[in-house]
């Protein structure tokens, strides 16, 4: 069956966008050349892309860089930040385990998106008034850093869901980890038990070749939802499990307390 | 005078800038280095905040920019003005590359870490203040634009464009249909081509 004109036409968005599989994208071509309404309908998409293109936060290259690209072409990489562990939860997170769980990472990421832009306003806002206290702009600065990263990880190319389903000790509850090994993971989870005290939940990324890794500790809020953001260090292997445990406050360097929550990349709770 | 109408003013002087980007290829092709250094003064700090919305890297991004003047310089005798603006041209060069840098860094065995910090401290360039607030104030009008879509519509657009995924790998990442993936892109791309022929022209 041939697609008419109307069903190419409608390709031209994605088309511009470079969202089109290879096969769809040699059919709009082969069109294209001889479409002059498609051809127009393309130009004027294009503008779009390029209003895209200048729609990033600016930010200016290294001024040694000019010299480097003027004289010569072709340069040695740069060395990269090493990785770090960071555990938390903030005020919005207990939130935003709900809706990744329950709506699903579509919807979740677009949440995160919202909240970015209504955090990166109140920044302008607050950098905008002589008067804003530093504090204030340095914690606006630093949740607006932690929601980008999240939403790098939910963007990334390589991400891997693993959903995690209840154990034993809590079979109501259910987890969500996000994985990339590029960018990071994110952890959520819903109706964990409150914790006794002394206690915490620690997150473990469970990998073929080593012993589990220690992906953050975990304080659910009162409804029993949680998140922590965990910093993939760049050698490590794709995970073969992602676990939580109860552990002594503070957390462990090994598992040893129950496993409440447990899943495989692939497999659905 | 307001940004906005900076912003209006600069807009009077695209065409100029077309003609002058034009004349710094055309130089760049025949060997002038100095077209190349007007090319990059004007441009890389727009092509650089691309490429690092994309990757996420400054050093990988550093890399890309520079692959991005050796392509210029490289293809300058095919540009062809009446597809579009050079600026326009290099910027879909810088996204095409920065797409692949991101394919092939996710293809290596072992991954190297991100640095996703995006609102680290700007280094001091030899650019003058107002274009660099010109340009901020045509990122955040576009950013504006791109919030007021409905969320699945800017997704949709977001993880193509900056993401390089395709529609099928959009509705797998969004758990959403294929079709509903489609229309939004469409529908959303077209609104944004509307919010943005409304601004300050």
């Amino acid at each position: 069956m041939t697609p008419s004109h109307d069903d190419l036409k409608a390709y031209a968005g994605a088309y511009v966008l470079g969202s089109l599989d290879p096969d769809e994208r040699a059919e709009f071509e082969s069109h294209l050349a001889g479409c002059e309404d498609c051809a127009a309908e393309v130009r004027a998409l294009g503008r779009v892309t390029e209003a895209l293109a200048r729609g990033v936060a600016q930010r200016t290259p290294p001024p040694e860089l000019r010299d480097r690209v003027l004289a010569t072409f072709g340069a040695p990489p740069q060395a990269r930040p090493a990785a770090r562990v960071r555990a938390g939860a903030r005020s919005w997170l207990p939130l935003a385990a709900l809706v990744v769980l329950t709506v699903g990472i579509g919807v979740y990421a677009a949440w995160l998106q919202v909240r970015v832009t209504v955090l990166e306003d109140r920044l302008e806002q607050a950098l905008l008034q002589a008067s804003a206290a530093e504090a204030a702009v340095a914690e606006a600065r630093r949740v607006n850093t932690e929601l980008q990263t999240t939403m790098g990880v939910l963007a990334a190319p390589d991400l891997v869901r693993i959903d995690l389903a209840g154990q034993a000790p809590a079979p109501q509850a259910t987890a969500r980890a996000l994985w990339s090994r590029a960018r990071g993971m994110v952890f959520t989870a819903t109706n964990l038990p409150p914790l006794p005290a002394g206690q915490v939940y620690q997150v473990w990324v469970v990998t073929a070749a080593q012993p589990p890794i220690s992906a953050g500790l975990l304080m659910p809020d009162a409804g029993g939802g949680g998140q922590t953001y965990f910093n993939t260090p760049p050698d490590i292997p794709p995970p073969a499990a992602v676990a939580v445990s109860i552990e002594p406050a503070g957390g462990v360097p090994a598992p040893t307390g129950a496993i409440y929550l447990v899943g495989k990349p692939g497999a659905t709770s | 005078m307001g940004l906005l109408a900076v912003v209006a003013a600069f807009r009077k002087d695209a065409g100029d800038t077309q003609a002058e980007d034009v004349d710094c290829l055309r130089r760049l092709a025949s060997g002038d280095g100095d077209g190349a250094a007007q090319l990059y003064d004007r441009h890389s700090r727009a092509l650089y905040s691309l490429i690092f919305r994309i990757i996420g890297d400054e050093g990988d991004a550093e890399d890309v920019l520079q692959d991005v003047f050796a392509q210029a310089w490289r293809q300058a005798s095919r540009y062809d003005p009446s597809r579009g603006a050079v600026a326009a041209w290099l910027l879909m060069m810088a996204r095409t590359r920065a797409i692949d840098r991101l394919r092939a860094r996710q293809a290596r065995p072992v991954a190297d870490a991100v640095g996703h910090e995006r609102l680290a401290a700007v280094p001091a360039d030899t650019r003058d203040a107002a274009a660099d607030m010109i340009d901020a104030e045509e990122a955040r009008r576009v950013r504006r634009a791109l919030s007021e879509l409905p969320l699945l519509q800017r997704l949709a657009i977001e993880l193509a464009y900056y993401e390089g995924l395709t529609q099928r790998e959009i509705a797998e990442r969004l758990e959403q249909p294929l079709g509903t993936v489609k229309t939004r892109m469409r529908t959303g791309l077209l609104k944004l081509r509307d919010a943005l022929a409304e601004g300050p022209s």
